[in-house]
This record gives structure tokens, sequence and C-alpha cells, in this order.
């Protein structure tokens, strides 16, 4: 059970970065 | 004791994170160079996220007592595993929208023509890859573990080192001296961390060291260790906790082992316990360990410990995942407790069962009671057999099953499968500890 919780903090760490690489990108693209 | 794990873990995300995205946001302060589109920036940025996560895998591995307590050890190093699939598919990804992106880039990775930068790059995802393959079939491709975890940390810094030059060579963002400085020095800090565990704790070790003072054989092919400190006065531990173990040579070999104490904490002359199955491997020898023999003890460490208003405990034990119940009973002995302890204990016979005769003396002493479950019992055996089932905790606690303190440890199909039934009975998630001795 703690290790599912373990699982879900990397998914949502995952997720996390993802979308601030995109924010990342758009600051960058939209200059 | 909970809320403050649980204010100290959410922190320590916050910091994870932080580690990650603000070396990435830091790329946007300053002077910029000329934009790109935005399929080139994104995969920019997954590449040095990616890195960064990589980077940190050596912080969750570098056994910072402040930083895994809130979660356990095991938790630390499942969530290291499962973080690394993530950093390499961000660094896979960052390669493939380049290659899709710009096609042309392709052309130079022929390795006579290619660029310094790119076939750094190349390499750093080889790396990884390699890392990412020897992790999760280490046992497939019958690679010990001593030999694997050598390869793991090479390939670690192998990988990062190429993945922060392929970044200063690239140019672009790290042509800024300041940003350069801070990515530059965000490597030397994470390959600094394995420095840490492999040469600053190592040394301070290897002046504190142990003796065995005792081997004693114990039921079901299991042997304890006695070890006291030489030369200086030990450490304090919590019942429950388990340290990493090195008999044979220094502590800067590269592969320790971690083992439960078994003995009771309210010990105060820096004796410890560690009882060891033989399992085939090098557990195999430790009932030949001389007395004398000098050993290496880092720790302690771990979450999985007593020491909460409980009403009353649950031990849950798996053949050897006895060693640390052990610990919290000998403990609560020897401090008087008198709060009712009942030891669910599975084993496999009536004769394995490790500290059988022990557990029956400190009844005497505490409000103990031992359940055995054995899975082959021989014919005239009345007791509970199989495995611990949600029907055993029925027959054997008293309701309400929510107020209870459960301590879990055994093999990880045991593990789940109690943890299951405790769900069954809605057990409340923040009322089971569990510690998984098969995290490495």
């Amino acid at each position: 059970m703690r290790r599912l919780f373990a699982d879900r903090l990397v998914f949502a760490t995952g997720v996390i970065v993802i979308l601030m690489s995109i924010l990342f990108a758009l600051l960058r693209a939209a200059g | 004791m909970r809320l403050r794990y649980a204010v100290r873990g959410a922190a320590w995300v916050a910091i994870y994170l932080l580690f990650i995205l603000a070396p990435l946001f830091a790329l946007l302060a300053g002077s910029l160079p000329p934009a790109r589109d935005f399929w080139t920036e994104f995969a920019i940025a997954l590449g040095y996220s990616g890195l960064a996560m990589m980077g940190l895998q050596f912080g969750l591995t570098a056994r910072f007592r402040y930083v895994t307590e809130p979660w356990g050890e095991d938790v630390i190093y499942h969530f290291h595993r499962q973080i690394s699939l993530i950093a390499v598919g961000l660094v896979v990804a960052h390669a493939l929208i380049i290659f899709a992106t710009q096609p042309e880039l392709l052309a130079p990775l022929n390795v006579i023509q290619a660029p310094w930068s790119a076939r750094l790059a190349v390499l750093s995802i080889l790396a990884v890859i390699a890392l990412v393959v020897t992790a999760l079939w280490r046992v497939t491709l019958k690679i010990s573990y001593e030999a694997w975890h050598l390869t793991h940390i090479a390939l670690a810094v192998v990988a990062i080192t190429a993945g922060i030059l392929h970044m200063v060579g690239s140019g672009f963002y790290l042509a800024d001296p300041g940003k350069r400085v801070l990515w530059i020095g965000l490597t030397i800090f994470w390959i600094g961390l394995l420095l840490y565990v492999r040469i600053v704790k190592p040394l301070f070790m290897l002046r504190r060291p142990y003796r065995v003072s005792e081997v004693r054989k114990e039921r079901g092919d299991t042997s304890t260790l006695v070890m006291r400190p030489d030369g200086h006065p030990g450490f304090r531990f919590s019942p429950g906790q388990f340290g990493w173990l090195t008999v044979w040579g220094s502590p800067f070999k590269i592969t320790g082992h971690p083992f439960s104490f078994s003995s009771s904490a309210a010990v105060m002359d820096g004796r410890v316990e560690m009882s060891i199955r033989n399992l085939g491997d090098f557990t195999s020898a430790i009932d030949k360990v001389p007395v004398g023999q000098r050993v290496y003890l880092d720790g302690p460490y771990g979450a999985f410990t007593i020491g909460n208003p409980a009403d009353m405990h649950v031990l849950i034990a798996g053949g050897v995942g006895v060693t640390p119940m052990m610990s919290m009973i000998r403990t609560l002995a020897d401090q008087g407790d008198t709060r009712p302890v009942i030891l669910l204990y599975g084993s496999r016979d009536w004769e394995a069962i490790t500290f059988r005769e022990e557990l029956e003396a400190l009844k005497a002493r505490l409000n103990l009671t031992v359940v055995h479950v054995l899975a082959n019992p021989s014919a005239g055996w009345t007791g509970e057999q199989g495995f611990i089932t949600a029907d055993v905790f029925k027959r054997h606690l008293p309701p309400p099953y929510a107020d209870h303190e459960y301590f879990i440890c055994g093999p990880d199909v045991m593990m789940d499968a109690i943890e299951k039934a405790l769900s069954e009975m809605n057990v409340p998630l923040s009322k089971y500890h569990s510690e998984r001795y098969s995290f490495v």
C-alpha cells in the first residue's frame, strides 16, 4: 500500500515535470 | 510523530521538484538565445529535466536518515526504481523529438564525423538504457548482485557526466556562463552525493568498527551475530530499524547488506544483534564468522518502528521477517510495557520457528500472545495453518480492528496479501507499518 502511494508520487512527479516542460516551451516559443 | 513525518515528507517532495524545475526555469533568466519552435524547446526542457532527475537519484540512495525517515527506506528505493523509468523516458523522448523535428541532425550520428557533443549524447543515452536493462533484468542476465551494483554506479556516473558535457557542448542555453556554472555545479553536487556515500561515510565507519562477540545458532537456519562497538560508544536505534552490515572487507566495499536489528533497543552498552537466515548466498557463511571478527555497521535506518500511543501492537511476521519484531518485543519487555502485543507469525513448520523458545519465555514478562501459522504443519498440529489471512486476524484480534497498530514484515507476496486483508477489514493506511526486507 505504501508502495502504491510511492507509485502515485512517481506518476504525479512525471506529470508535473512534463507539464512544466510544456510551460517552459510555451514561454520560449511565445518569445 | 505521524503529522511531523507527513509535513517532512511533503517538504521533501517540494524540494525534490524544486531541484528539477528551478534549474530548468533558471535557463529562462537573463539574456536568452533566439527562440525556437515549441517542439524543439519542449524536447530541450525534457532533456534538462531528465538529467536533473537522474542526478537526484544519487540523493535518493545517499542514505540521508532525515530524508528517508518519513517514508521508509524500502519506499525510497521503490521510488528510486520507478522514477528512473520516468527519467529515462524523458531523456529518450528528448532525443526522439529532436530527431523528428530536425532530421538533419541524424546525419552527425555517424561516430566518425559527429561533433563531440553529439557523441556524448549517444553515450549518455546508451548508458541510461544499459542502466535500466541491467536493473530490470539483472537476474535474467545472470549478473551477480555485486557486479551489477558496481556497474550500476559506473553507468550512472557515465550517463550524467556525458549528459552534462553534451549540454555544455551543444551551447545554446549553457553558452551563458552563469547558467553553465549552475548546471555544472549541480552535476558536481550530484556526483558529490555519491562520493559522500562511498568515501566520506565509509571513512567515518572505518573509525567506528564493531567486533563480533558471539555467533548464536537459531532455529530456521538462522544465525544471530552479536556485535559490540570497538573503541566507541556505538549508536542507539529504535526497535524495528535496520543497519547496513559489512562482514568481510572494508566499509569501502560497494555492496553492504541491510539487516534488521533483532536485539532490544533498551540495551545501553552499544551491543547490537542481527539475526540472519541462510538464503544460499553470502548469508550461508554467516554462521562461520569467527568471534572477534571486525565488522562495520551503517545505521540505524528505517521508519518501521514502534513508539506510538497504540492500544495494542499487532505484529505480523513471515519467516525471517520476525527479526524486527523480536527487537520490538524484547524492547517492550525490557521497558516493562503493559499493553497487549499479538504476534502472528508465519513459518514453514514447527521446527523452523526462529526464536520459538524465547518467545514462549517472553510471555512471562509481557502481555504477549503468539499465534503460529504453519505452512507445512505436522499431522498432529491443531493451530493455524496455511497463510496469514483476514480470517486469521478475525479469529485472534479483538474488534474494532482499526484501533490497533499493525506492523508487518515478511516476503513480498505475504505483505501484499496482508495489506489487502487489512484493507478489507477497513484498517486505515495510517495504522499499518511495514518494511520490505527485499528492497535492494
